[in-house]
């Protein structure tokens, strides 16, 4: 029955043929487990589009609506949660996977001749995947989203000339706001996957068409010391043809690693997704100005590499460093025109991969050790949510620490007339946020012979009282884990004693 | 990768048959890892289960209802839709006989959802849409195209509070069944 239909759709379209070109075809000889990188990256973008197909259709493109699609996902979805850490943890495989493949294709020297066409369509797919990344980081519409496109369409608008232009272009306005994030969806969605799938089809067939590039030593003996040589075709047709003559059929030999390969980086990403998740940080505020915001890893060696240039030449780097890479990268193959393949005889090549390996990881070094300092504040030991960050700028403003002092702040002076403040290191473990509250609203309500002045309106508004409460609340000493035991006591009555 | 000096054949089978059977498990590992939670969080509208309604205040005091005459309730209800919480605009019918025991039928008509009004001789509704008629006393259908009486909903009367629970049903078939 079945190879009566197989016979009848071979007749007209011969599958049979279309098997032996693409699962019977020979591979040459010695492909090692590196050779798996580039199906690896193609089963983790499969992983992208069924993952990703999914995730749209509980999401909302508008800044109104992203980030609640998003909580509704997480809560209400059955597995909602896993698919979105999926697709996190894939996407960051993406580029962890494209950079690998690269290297590898590097290392062997196989973007030499016949397959400088491919190599270009390679780096063609390395930016799509970037753009990916950059579009995708902002849907969740949280702090880290917004903040870290902000930074990232600015750097954008440091290029001479037309920078204002393309951010106009990237935010669909001056502002980012709904036209951004409507417009980010559809690159996402849309647009990059288009472009993405067509080139991947066309690198696919390439590599079809061409096999893959056999191991160096094959086309290192006896070479013509240039591809550009007249007879370097004939030499590489030859020995490509003997080395395939050797080697294995595609299907299952080669087939069988890819999978064992897709099966433990698929594995990998699941067990992330399900162990961290993909994060989601309070909604976008664009009025909170004193949020750092961080890229994604990856971006980090760029990131940082800004902060070493000051001023103008920021701009110059911001810039000009990527578009140095995006042109050496393409035009590799094209300057790069001898014809050994080995690492060994390539001492330029090798020096300048690990150049760029060593800084980039220096880099991401530095960030990471960086990130405490900007992110994590001394005596609450966390992060502070932007309230609490106002209050602890308001806390400093009205002068508080001249008379209360905070372990990990300047210790107040002392001064004799100064009177004997309670230390407020351990505040938060032992009045709740109400007391804090009205206490510093009227002091003399709670202490008839308090000295502290009472700072309800109109000297602070009481958003702002609020505001220096969540500080307060937020430090618990030196262990912020414990529990706090308030045993808070109110005066009795609202009205200030003698009033 | 094959051994050099070896017979090419003989130990190339029981191989390629063992590789064979990890590509397929390995394929069928594959597509569950992944197929799992997109299937899950596919079908996941489909395995909801139905939301307990709170029971909805209609009138302050029974005293207030006319005897024998069927009075309109419009209601605000807030309903989760997925990421959006949404106002409705709801109507119920109270009925009442003898002050007592009381009615309330939903406010759509059982064809299509048209909203009914009471007709002019006020012992039955009429809806404008269809011309279906209903029965005030029993809910039933006395003319035109709906396939089912009103539909009732339950009525509870707490400190001469009236509360009915809002359902919806669905529309155009004879058995009354929830949506």
């Amino acid at each position: 029955m079945i190879r009566g239909v197989i016979r009848w759709i071979d007749e007209r379209i011969d599958i049979i043929g279309v098997k032996k070109g693409l699962l019977d075809r020979k591979m040459p000889g010695g492909l090692t487990w590196w050779h798996t990188l580039g199906s690896a990256t193609l089963t983790v973008f499969m992983v992208q589009v069924v993952t990703g197909i999914v995730l749209a259709m509980y999401y909302s493109p508008s800044p109104d609506h992203a980030y609640d699609s998003i909580k509704y996902l997480e809560r209400a979805v059955i597995s909602g949660a896993t698919l979105r850490g999926i697709h996190h943890w894939a996407a960051s495989a993406m580029v962890v996977l494209v950079l690998a493949h690269m290297m590898r294709v590097f290392v062997m020297g196989a973007y030499k001749y016949p397959r400088e066409i491919n190599w270009v369509l390679g780096v063609g797919l390395l930016f799509v995947v970037l753009g990916f990344s950059f579009t995708g980081y902002l849907l969740p519409w949280d702090q880290k989203a917004y903040w870290a496109t902000q930074v990232g369409t600015n750097i954008a608008g440091t290029t001479p000339m037309v920078g204002p232009m393309i951010v106009k272009l990237l935010r669909g306005g001056s502002q980012l706001g709904a036209a951004t994030l409507a417009r980010f969806f559809a690159m996402h969605v849309l647009l990059l996957p288009a472009l993405l799938v067509t080139i991947v089809l066309l690198h696919v067939a390439l590599v079809i068409r061409q096999g893959i590039a056999p191991r160096t030593a094959v086309l290192d003996t006896d070479a013509p010391p240039r591809t550009t040589d007249p007879e370097y075709p004939e030499y590489y047709r030859t020995r490509y043809a003997q080395s395939k003559g050797a080697g294995v059929p595609f299907w299952p030999n080669i087939i069988s690693k890819d999978i064992v390969v897709g099966v433990v980086v698929v594995a990998t990403l699941v067990v992330l997704a399900r162990a961290t998740g993909a994060g989601l940080e309070s909604p976008a505020d664009p009025s909170d100005s004193s949020y750092v915001p961080r890229p994604e890893w990856y971006f980090l060696p760029f990131f940082q590499l800004l902060k070493l240039f000051p001023g103008s030449w920021e701009a110059a780097v911001a810039v000009g460093l990527p578009s140095v890479l995006v042109l050496a990268l393409l035009l590799l193959p094209f300057f790069d025109r001898r014809s050994l393949r080995s690492m060994r005889h390539r001492p330029v090549a090798a020096a300048s991969m690990s150049v760029i390996l060593a800084g980039s990881g220096l880099l991401i070094g530095a960030a990471v050790r960086e990130e405490p300092k900007t992110a994590v504040v001394a005596e609450a030991g966390r992060p502070l949510s932007s309230a609490e960050r106002s209050g602890r700028a308001l806390f400093a403003r009205q002068q508080c620490g001249s008379c209360h002092h905070i372990a990990g702040q300047k210790p107040p002076a002392k001064k004799d007339d100064a009177p004997d403040a309670p230390d407020l290191t351990e505040v938060g473990l032992r009045h709740s946020s109400a007391w804090l509250h009205s206490f510093m609203e009227d002091p003399l309500r709670f202490h008839s012979d308090s000295k502290m002045p009472p700072f309800g309106p109109p000297t602070l508004t009481h958003q702002e009282i609020e505001e220096i409460t969540r500080y307060l609340t937020s430090l618990r000493g030196a262990d912020p884990t414990r529990k706090p035991e308030y045993a808070d006591t109110f005066p009795a009555t609202k009205t200030r004693p003698g009033k | 990768m094959s051994d050099p000096g070896a017979d090419p054949l003989s130990p190339a089978i029981p191989r390629r048959g063992f590789m064979r059977v990890i590509s397929g498990v390995g394929a069928a590992v594959l597509g569950a890892l992944v197929g799992v939670p997109v299937i899950g969080a596919f079908i996941s509208p489909a395995l909801e289960k139905p939301k307990v309604d709170s029971w909805v205040k209609v009138s302050d005091d029974t005293a207030l209802l006319d005897i024998g005459v069927p009075v309109r309730v419009d209601f605000v209800q807030t309903q989760d839709d997925a990421w959006v919480e949404s106002r409705a605009l709801i109507s119920v019918w109270l009925y009442t006989e003898d002050g007592d025991v009381f009615k309330a039928y939903s406010g759509r008509c059982t064809h299509l959802g048209c909203g009914f009004t009471l007709a002019e001789d006020k012992k039955s509704f009429a809806c404008p849409c269809h011309r279906g008629q209903f029965d005030i006393k029993t809910g039933a259908v006395l003319a035109g195209p709906p396939p089912r009486g009103l539909d009732e909903l339950k009525v509870q009367v707490r400190d001469a509070a009236v509360y009915v629970q809002y359902r919806e049903f669905r529309l155009g078939v004879p058995e009354r069944i929830e949506a």
